[in-house]
């Protein structure tokens, strides 16, 4: 429990994780808004055929905020501080102070899921009123079954960019990869053309639980199946490197 | 002592060139950038074949993965000046270099040699595989607008590379240029394309490489897009000098 309280403390006087809760908690209802300016309209003659999708897209769009939060959680304790202040890395302290390897990383991982949780449901609360100021009465009701997918997707992607950066130890390929795979052109949807085994990638089988698109795949509950297997497979093999690896290596 | 000023700037240029060539992170986000576009190529050229054969142009296809391939150019642009503030760096080579000035713009030119032609290379190899695989069923094209698409492609890269080059000397730190960059190319612009005009760096660019098509309206010119992305890389370069020449290392 105390390795978890440092651990929320070391990732709340990170310097780079406001930029996550700003984009985290603002983006979706930005874009929500946006979307909905645009479709404004068409809803409310009644023609719109993407009204059961208002708002999830942001949600879908704002996980960026918590790709950020879980790179940054893993990617700044291997940063090499100047040489003038020791060249030291923060891992080997973090280490000294927990020396149980998997103790520290099941920490860090508690504080990154219940951030993204907490994110997850302001960006709810923020992409909901968004919506309710822009459509008024024409607004959708959102269903909780939903939501929680929506809040699901975002833990379990906040904790595949855990994972796999304690792998690469540097935050910029996971961040890199990660950001242009959650954005418009991500490389699923292009493997989704050629081949059905792309559905079962983390992402697409991760949307599935809220986003009812039409090249849906999976059932909620199936998709979220499979990008939990996703996540628990990098979570152990982080887990067994990092419990093999030499820290200074 | 007095050293005259051609000499000074031949002897920064191969200081400059030799920090960029042996940053290994270099190397790495480009032979990663090569196989990337080459498993891009492949994926859209198997889709294109699967899809209506025979209406596609080659030049189209082989450039279809320029949207993802910038994101490694953004990547190596940023950590070229970002890689001068880990670890204090920076006053070492302001120590041996006391021209700020002088010194950014020779970083930026060394960029951009290097730049050039691994960006041909990338470029030219996509469409080489497109061409090799499709020769049968795609339509045709003359060779002189393979080149000249070529080039623009080229162009495209290497300013996105100075741009970003730029926005991390500005910065100072990878992540949140990073971030900033990659949400900016990848989230914000493509879903915003509707409403933006078309003079922002990224649209404007994509003329320099984009096919003419009679079946959308080009607003721009190659030559137009070109000047319009020039400008916008040379006005980030000024700021990012003299924000540079004024502030503390």
């Amino acid at each position: 429990m105390r390795a978890f309280n440092a651990e929320l403390s070391k990732l709340f006087s990170l310097p780079g994780i406001w930029l996550a809760f700003l984009i985290g908690a603002f983006a979706p209802a930005v874009f929500t808004a946006l979307d909905s300016i645009a479709e404004k309209e068409e809803i409310i003659a009644g023609v719109s055929t993407r009204l059961s999708e208002v708002g999830y897209i942001g949600l879908s769009f704002g996980v960026q905020g918590v790709i950020i939060l879980g790179v940054l959680a893993v990617s700044s304790e291997y940063l090499t501080e100047s040489s003038e202040s020791g060249g030291g890395q923060q891992i080997t302290t973090s280490l000294t102070v927990v020396p149980s390897r998997l103790h520290f990383l099941l920490a860090k991982a508690g504080a990154v899921t219940v951030i993204s949780i907490l994110l997850c449901i302001v960006a709810i609360m923020t992409t909901v009123s968004a919506t309710h100021l822009i459509l008024g009465e024409y607004a959708p009701a959102f269903e909780w079954s939903r939501l929680i997918g929506a809040v699901c997707y975002w833990t379990f992607t906040a904790l595949l960019a855990f994972g796999i950066t304690v792998l690469t130890k540097n935050g910029i390929i996971p961040l890199a990869v990660l950001m242009i795979n959650s954005s418009v052109v991500s490389f699923s949807v292009l493997l989704s053309k050629i081949t059905k085994l792309a559905f079962y990638l983390p992402d697409r089988a991760g949307l599935d639980m809220f986003m009812f698109t039409s090249d849906k795949f999976h059932t909620p509950s199936t998709g979220g199946l499979v990008m939990f297997a996703w996540v628990a497979v990098f979570f152990i093999v982080a887990a067994i490197v990092f419990h093999r690896r030499d820290v200074a290596s | 002592m007095s050293v005259s000023s051609g000499r000074k700037i031949t002897q920064i240029l191969g200081a400059e060139l030799d920090k960029l060539v042996t940053l290994p992170l270099i190397w790495l986000t480009l032979i990663g950038t090569f196989i990337l576009n080459l498993v891009l190529a492949a994926a859209f050229t198997s889709a294109g074949l699967q899809g209506a054969a025979g209406t596609q142009s080659i030049l189209n296809i082989g450039l279809a993965s320029m949207g993802y391939l910038q994101a490694g150019f953004i990547i190596l642009g940023i950590l070229a000046t970002c890689s001068e503030y880990t670890g204090g760096q920076i006053r070492t080579t302001l120590t041996t270099i006391p021209w700020r000035g002088f010194q950014l713009s020779m970083k930026h030119l060394a960029l951009a040699i290097i730049t050039i032609p691994v960006a041909f290379i990338i470029v030219a190899s996509g469409v080489l595989y497109a061409l090799i695989m499709m020769r049968d069923t795609a339509v045709g094209f003359e060779i002189d607008t393979m080149i000249k698409t070529l080039v623009g492609a080229t162009g495209y890269l290497t300013l996105t590379t100075l741009l970003s080059a730029a926005i991390g000397a500005l910065l100072r730190r990878t992540t949140p240029a990073l971030v900033i960059l990659l949400g900016y190319y990848f989230v914000v612009s493509p879903l915003t394309r509707d409403f933006q005009p078309k003079y922002f760096p990224d649209t404007a660019g994509s003329y320099m490489y984009m096919p003419p098509s009679s079946d959308e309206i080009n607003v721009l010119t190659p030559m137009q897009g070109t000047g319009i992305l020039m400008l916008w890389t040379l006005i980030f370069i000024t700021a990012a000098i003299v924000f540079y020449r004024k502030r503390d290392a």
